[in-house]
């Protein structure tokens, strides 16, 4: 297959905005309907990672291609989840300034660890040996192939949001984050249904890193900074945090204007892309959240529209 | 022993910073219950701003804290005027400030590397004397810093907890309306704390930034201490905070002397006060809501 | 114990305050040395303003923790069994328990609807959790006949849309606890901000579920509706009960009464 075409910073991009959207939906069950302000979501993102890559690499694996990488690949998830359940414990009872300090916490935590532990992680200098399970063709072939797979998994984590909209457990977590006291009045247990929400969402969060470290091919401690958790964050609330799509449609405005559009398509300076474009992305990110929460909080999708969702569904 | 003077003298010298910010962020948060995010480029602020006057007026470091101090407690409240106080007044919710304060953060990080250069700068000052301290070597940088801290403590505690204008602003923390009601300005103190919290940041900026270097993550890289320091200390009063501040600085110390590196110190400390949020929340059971 | 529920059914439920004890702010609000709640199937909880009486029902939720003292369940209301002890249990364990409360302010659910509110409080546990994805139908068959029932009964300008006013927003918590088939319902001023029309409703649903054996309190500042409709009042002020009986000796003592309450309630 001739894949000329395709611009290899292209498929970066919109990897990129890919990726990003699947944590956007993901933190949008979390802050969205349930109102955790989870702003650690790079530390479940990166641990997924390195326990994928540390799994993969580190050991010497005795089974045959590609075992020991869907094992990896599992195990990255299954971390990610469980540090989920316990960061989760930590927090679900804390007022929201509780919730900031405890996922921003984790999140350095797991930077510390990721440059500590360098017999593991490889410390500053990255973590390598990272490669695709296939091999189809040149690099461009493997990595849209892998790209594929991104789609799918997102494509994935979309459905099962857009059905939890429309089930008992989307009203409950709607509930809990309008008024946690009083859905505990009517028996529903908020703190374990926070956890849980919390441990599922990481676990996602997780394998979307152990994708990530795939394509990434190296994984730096430098790659699992607050700008990730920016990136979700700005493309949820700019789209709209009480809306499935918010995440969709926010991520491709935010993240695809400047890792594809401005990366691919504007004829800038080649010098200003290694400082001046990406200063100016957060920059540019860190104030759309400050513009879009004061003039128009819930997006540019607005509010979520429940009466017609109710009526769509049970229409009798 | 020698561990313990060494852990004490280093802990409180080289995290007195940490203590005056954590008392400007407390400050903000006592009143309006905010965590500001925003607070890290404050102190980040406060460097560069020192810095700036140092190297473009050839002034010395100690004569630039008075205009650091100033500079950085007008932006602190410009911030208040044209963010925070339209957010709150326009329904904003915990959840949304908060971003906001994050938002805020992140693009005035980034945002001041264009008017102040992206290579990390540097204060042009002579090298610091080295004072022995229970026999504990300390720059006089340091020193001062503890210095002032303790001073600026002791001000900031003697006006919160005991001036007329402090208990103005702790009638205003607890109950607005009330205090509007006897007569107590709320826009004048709200901004006089902004102001003082500012400023309180900007120096701790510069006394981190003359010891090291300056440089954009400057305060991002203090703040989760200072939150977790914040957090802890309690909203209750200042000396809370103060007390806290302290013992972590000689806690971060001791560990770092411990385990040889200072990472571990403070993944100790992350660990350590989240859990103990954790259990304090636990026996504090509900809202009484319902 | 006397018993004075229906005969043919179980005795209803009580609940057993001891010794509880709150302060806010140095400040005591409750100060209850013994209260059985229950004797009679509906039961009136009166009072003026500030004298504890909502600080009581949250104590009994566990929505506020009890500085000192007991609260206990006694489910059938016989003495002799088992009692759950509430002041150990959190809040949320309530419900499953029978008792459940509706609240004094307004509490909703902005972003919800009112079917919304209504298949909430219905649904099992075990529909919503994480995986039960496919859930809605089932939940939506089980209890829609239920909750059209309710909606026949209370008059919403428009179930499949939001709560209109603070008056539909009272009514909807009502029907929360209504469908929730408590044991044991507190309801701290359930026909504040109702017109006459819906609170003669309200009594009535009240009426029936006594009936069927749940223990009613009513904290109410319309005390014609405690003589009319409760067979036993219980008088709070200042944290602590100092008037327990039927409506009759109640009325008696005017005096304290009228000294908190002002005159005119307690004549006819």
């Amino acid at each position: 297959m001739n894949l000329d075409w395709l611009d290899a910073f292209l498929l970066q991009g919109v990897f990129q905005v890919v990726m990003v959207m699947g944590l956007a939906l993901l933190l949008h069950l979390q802050m969205g309907l349930a109102r955790i302000a989870n702003f650690g979501v790079v530390g479940f993102w990166g641990l997924g990672a390195y326990s994928f890559a540390v799994l993969f690499v580190k050991v010497d694996w005795s089974l045959g291609a590609p075992w020991p990488f869907l094992i990896s690949m599992a195990f990255g998830t299954v971390v990610a989840g469980l540090a989920g359940l316990l960061v989760g414990w930590l927090i679900a009872d804390l007022e929201t300034e509780g919730v900031l300090v405890g996922t921003l916490g984790f999140a350095t935590s797991i930077w510390i660890l990721a440059v500590t532990e360098q017999d593991l992680t490889g410390g500053a200098l990255g973590m390598g040996g990272l490669r695709f399970p296939f091999d189809i063709g040149k690099t461009k072939a493997n990595e849209l192939l892998w790209f594929g797979i991104l789609f799918a998994v997102v494509a994935l984590i979309f459905l099962y949001v857009f059905r939890v909209h429309r089930s008992p457990y989307g009203r409950l977590l709607i509930a809990v984050g309008e008024n946690e006291p009083l859905a505990g009045s009517l028996g529903k247990p908020t703190f374990r249904t926070k956890l849980w929400l919390f441990a599922v969402g990481s676990a996602g969060m997780g394998l979307l890193g152990a994708i990530h470290g795939v394509m990434a091919h190296l994984l730096l401690p430098e790659s699992i900074g607050i700008n990730v958790t920016l990136a979700a964050m700005v493309g949820l609330v700019l789209g709209g945090m009480a809306r499935v799509w918010g995440a969709v449609i926010g991520v491709i405005l935010a993240v695809g204007l400047f890792d594809v559009v401005v990366q691919s398509y504007l004829p800038l300076p080649r010098s200003w892309y290694t400082q001046a474009i990406p200063v100016l992305r957060e920059m540019v990110f860190g104030g759309t959240l400050i513009v879009v929460l004061i003039i128009q909080p819930l997006g540019l999708l607005g509010d979520m529209r429940r009466d017609k969702l109710m009526r769509r569904i049970h229409r009798d | 022993m020698e561990f313990v003077t060494e852990s004490l003298v280093i802990g409180l010298t080289q995290y007195a910073p940490l203590i005056l910010s954590a008392m400007g962020l407390a400050l903000i948060y006592r009143l309006t219950g905010l965590i500001n995010v925003a607070y890290a480029e404050t102190i980040t602020l406060g460097a560069y701003i020192g810095m700036w006057i140092n190297t473009t007026f050839g002034i010395g470091f100690y004569a630039t804290l008075l205009p650091t101090g100033v500079a950085a407690g007008l932006l602190s409240v410009v911030t208040y005027l044209a963010i925070f106080r339209p957010a709150k007044q326009r329904g904003a919710g915990v959840l949304e400030m908060i971003i906001i304060s994050f938002g805020l953060s992140i693009f005035l990080r980034h945002g001041l590397q264009f008017v102040f250069g992206y290579p990390v700068r540097f204060y042009k000052v002579p090298r610091p004397d080295v004072v022995r301290v229970f026999d504990v070597g300390v720059t006089t940088f340091r020193l001062m810093a503890l210095v002032s801290v303790v001073v600026l403590a002791l001000l900031l505690y003697w006006f919160v907890q005991r001036s007329r204008l402090g208990l103005q602003i702790r009638a205003l923390a607890s109950d607005e309306d009330l205090a509007q009601v006897s007569g107590i300005r709320p826009l004048f103190v709200t901004v006089l704390i902004w102001f003082i919290a500012g400023a309180a940041g900007g120096l701790a900026g510069s006394f981190w930034g003359v010891g090291s270097n300056v440089a954009p993550l400057l305060g991002w890289r203090q703040f989760l201490f200072i939150f977790l320091v914040v957090m802890v200390g309690g909203a209750k009063n200042i000396g809370g905070v103060i007390i806290v501040g302290a013992v972590t600085g000689v806690a971060l110390a001791a560990m770092t002397l411990q385990f040889g590196q200072v990472l571990y110190a403070q993944l100790a400390l992350i660990v350590g006060f989240v859990v103990f949020m954790k259990l304090r929340a636990r026996r504090t059971v509900g809202a009484g809501k319902v | 114990m006397t018993k004075d529920c229906a005969p043919a059914l179980l005795s209803c439920p009580q609940i057993l305050v001891k010794d509880a004890t709150k302060s806010f702010s140095g400040r005591v609000v409750v100060d209850v040395k013994e209260l059985l709640l229950g004797e009679r199937p509906i039961e009136g909880l009166i009072g003026p303003n500030g004298a504890g009486k909502t600080t009581l029902m949250r104590m009994i939720m566990h929505s506020t923790p009890l500085d000192g003292g007991t609260i206990e369940l006694f489910q059938t209301g016989e003495h002799e069994d088992s009692s759950v002890l509430l002041s150990a249990l959190p809040t949320h364990q309530m419900a499953q328990l029978g008792v459940v409360k509706s609240n004094q302010v307004i509490m909703d659910f902005g972003k919800l609807t009112i079917w919304d509110s209504l298949l909430l409080a219905c649904a099992e546990a075990r529909f919503e959790r994480p995986h039960r994805i496919l859930s809605e139908r089932s939940v939506y068959s089980r209890h829609e006949e239920e909750i059209r029932a309710w909606l026949d009964f209370f008059p919403f300008v428009d179930p499949t849309g939001f709560a209109q006013s603070a008056g539909e927003k009272k009514l909807l918590d009502i029907v929360r606890c209504l469908l929730l088939k408590p044991r044991f319902l507190l309801l701290d001023e359930p026909t504040a901000g109702l017109p006459d029309e819906l609170t003669a409703k309200v009594m009535q649903a009240i009426k029936r579920l006594s009936e069927g054996g749940t223990t009613v309190v009513i904290v109410e500042h319309d005390l014609s509706l405690i003589w009319d409709v409760c067979e036993r009042v219980n008088f709070m002020a200042e944290g602590q009960v100092l008037l327990q009986g039927d409506p009759e000796e109640i009325r008696k003592h005017s005096t304290v009464i009228e000294k908190y309450l002002g005159k005119g309630h307690v004549a006819g």
